[in-house]
């Protein structure tokens, strides 16, 4: 095993230490001391369509962003990769990572869940460096859609964040060791027909309600 | 792996691991500024708070005689310490009554209890200088007939909104309203009764509405109970003669799943529980609230069992009570603070055990006194004096004011006291933390 390799793995085993304690298998903790409800056994209401924009995937090719919000349950996360926050980006990604591994163990989710890691730093985060962060990704051929999505310039990212209601801001201390950014953290889960139908933020980013979340929508009529 | 790879993960492997360190730092240490009885998802200040917005109620004759909100500069060492630097009036008088952020706390949204609109201002361009955005001006039709907005209690991305009554008969029984941070109308979660199926206590459910507030960590959504349209509109000299409208109180608090927004158990909680204060420590499950009508102190926690139960822990006051209006539990969850109406007293307590709460300590903050405001250091409060426009108190008595204090841990000094008869703005009602330094 070379360098490279001990790294690549160091990074992958620090991730799931740091989602593990997320997993649907643990009952509760000390974070999320609560049962999760029974997907189907409540409502999400439409809290308002998911905006479109123009993106840029990992390979540096544009696209719509409704072309990842629509037909399939989304789940997308606004982070940024250089967030260093506890309770922000590398959280929402560990959320991301644990339904990602879900999917490659569960063919029916991994057909219908996708998941969405959008940048809002788009100077720093290139396509080459979201291909990057994609390495975060269950590698199993069988694990589920996951799009790491970034924007060409600050200019085409400010109308989808707008639209999203993401804030962000320059910290005055651009060497804040969390990051130079403040920002609220945000995932969206989106219906089929492109409904943002819940938000999630640092006291509400429990895998186990966000999968409740996911097979309460799959459980809805398409149409 | 490419060497240019291999560059760009070193930073987030950097990134991971420190976020791993600071998830095992995280713990009731946790410092951050900001007022104690905030959202917890609410985006917090950095440092200490800059400005103080008030929510003034119109008093015709005085001023423009138009609600507004009022904006004082409490930044320490400031040329306009203490002072008013900025104020907006609205259209009318709508019974100006509390407010709340939205989550990145870029607007604050101010709720009238008479005409049941919402008013959006800009907090966030300017901070000193908050910018009106808009109005929610058709609350009764779109929620279904709720009126009455009350609180404005940020969740992610969306505000939950308290209300008082409802459309069709002006009673206490009403709902709890979800908007996104937009403006635009989510959802209408009426209040359990007795004809609710599923909960606990069904017997104690009312309907009515006053306070709601979250606690993350159980899912726990807790809601007390206050009166109706009919009753907080009227000259309370005249409600309290009429004996009937009296018994038209809440005596209930309710528990929901937040998640699902299904209510799971109602308390008998009788005397109008008003204001909801969950403790900040990561293993403290309990809440405090004050009821107006009893001048008691309750406190809803959760039993060794897992079961939550609420139970009356102090008396407020002396017999006959002092109507207990709003607390404020410090963020250590050691101290809360009582604004009394009836004397304009406040007393504060040592709530270490919180099951048995014990008063140390008491000041006559004003000849009335409604809402207080505490720094997260717990080194400042803020006291304001309005309750209602037809339930303060008239002639001398009618004192309306914004009054900052210190408070060294054993008693309050006087910082500023700004008298709003005398500036002609009107009666202050909820104060507000601003600030030109926003964390996550």
């Amino acid at each position: 095993m070379n360098l490279n390799q001990v790294f690549f793995l160091t990074i992958l085993a620090t991730l799931a230490l740091a989602a593990s304690v997320l997993a649907t298998d643990l009952p509760r903790t000390a974070e999320h001391d609560y049962d999760a409800p029974r997907p189907g056994s409540y409502k999400l209401p439409i809290v308002k369509p998911a905006a479109d924009g123009e993106v840029l995937d990992s390979e540096g090719q544009p696209l719509r962003l409704r072309e990842l919000t629509r037909d399939r349950v989304t789940v997308m996360s606004f982070i940024y990769t250089r967030c260093a926050a506890a309770n922000a980006c590398p959280m929402a990604t560990g959320v991301l990572m644990d339904l990602h591994r879900l999917t490659a163990e569960d063919g029916a989710l991994a057909s219908k869940l996708r998941l969405v890691s959008m940048s809002f730093d788009p100077l720093n985060d290139t396509p080459e460096r979201m291909a990057a962060y994609s390495a975060m990704g269950d590698s199993r051929k069988s694990a589920g859609e996951w799009r790491f999505i970034t924007t060409a310039s600050p200019e085409k990212l400010k109308p989808i964040l707008d639209a999203y209601g993401q804030a962000v801001d320059r910290k005055k201390n651009p060497r804040d060791p969390t990051g130079p950014l403040n920002h609220t953290l945000r995932v969206f889960l989106i219906d089929r027909k492109g409904n943002i139908r819940n938000i999630y933020s640092s006291g509400t980013l429990d895998l186990r309600l966000v999968l409740a979340d996911v097979r309460t929508l799959l459980a809805e009529q398409p149409n | 792996m490419t060497t240019a790879k291999l560059n760009t993960l070193l930073p987030l492997l950097r990134a991971v691991l420190a976020s791993v360190a600071a998830v095992a730092a995280l713990g009731a240490n946790d410092v951050r500024a900001d007022e104690t009885c905030s959202s917890p998802y609410l985006a917090r200040i950095e440092g200490q708070e800059e400005f103080v917005y008030v929510w003034t109620l119109g008093v015709e004759g005085l001023g423009d005689g138009a609600d507004k909100l009022v904006t004082i500069d409490v930044k320490p060492g400031s040329p306009t310490y203490g002072k008013v630097i900025h104020t907006h009036s609205l259209d009318g008088r709508h019974e100006a009554h509390h407010g709340g952020f939205t989550d990145d706390r870029r607007q604050l949204w101010l709720s009238g209890l008479e005409t049941s609109k919402i008013f959006i201002f800009d907090v966030y361009t300017n901070p000193a200088k908050p910018r009106y955005v808009k109005t929610i001006d058709n609350f009764e039709k779109i929620t279904g007939g709720a009126v009455g907005p009350h609180g404005v209690y940020a969740l992610p991305g969306r505000v939950l909104t308290p209300c008082l009554s409802n459309s069709k008969d002006h009673g206490g029984r009403t709902a709890l309203v979800e908007f996104s941070n937009d403006g635009d109308y989510i959802a209408t979660h009426w209040l359990p009764t007795k004809d609710t199926p599923g909960i606990a206590g069904a017997e104690f459910a009312d309907g009515y509405g006053y306070d709601a507030r979250v606690l993350p960590r159980k899912n726990v959504l807790l809601t007390t109970s206050f009166t109706g349209w009919k009753n907080y509109t009227r000259a309370f000299g005249d409600l309290a003669k009429d004996a009937e409208a009296m018994k038209q109180f809440g005596n209930s608090m309710a528990l929901w799943n937040f998640h699902t927004r299904q209510p799971k158990k109602v308390f008998r909680v009788p005397g109008a529980p008003l204001e909801i204060r969950w403790a900040w420590g990561e293993k403290h499950n309990y809440a405090f609230t004050a009821t107006a009508l009893g001048s008691k102190l309750w406190l809803c926690y959760e039993d060794d069992n897992g079961e939550w139960q609420a139970k009356e822990v102090a008396h407020v006051g002396p017999e006959g009570g002092v109507l207990p209006v709003d607390i404020s539990l410090s963020a250590d969850d050691k101290t809360l603070f009582v604004d009394c109406f009836g004397d304009g007293k406040v007393r504060v307590f040592d709530v270490s055990n919180p099951h048995k709460p014990r008063e140390i300590y008491e000041k006559t903050i004003g000849r009335q006194v409604n809402m207080v405001s505490q720094s997260w250091d717990g080194k400042r409060l803020y006291f304001s004096s309005s309750l209602l426009a037809r339930w303060d108190k008239s002639g001398d008595d009618n004192d309306q004011f914004v009054r900052a204090y210190h408070w060294d841990g054993k008693q309050l000094k006087p910082a500023f006291d700004l008298d709003f008869n005398a500036l002609k703005l009107g009666r202050p009602h909820h104060m507000l933390f601003g600030a030109t330094k926003i964390g996550s």
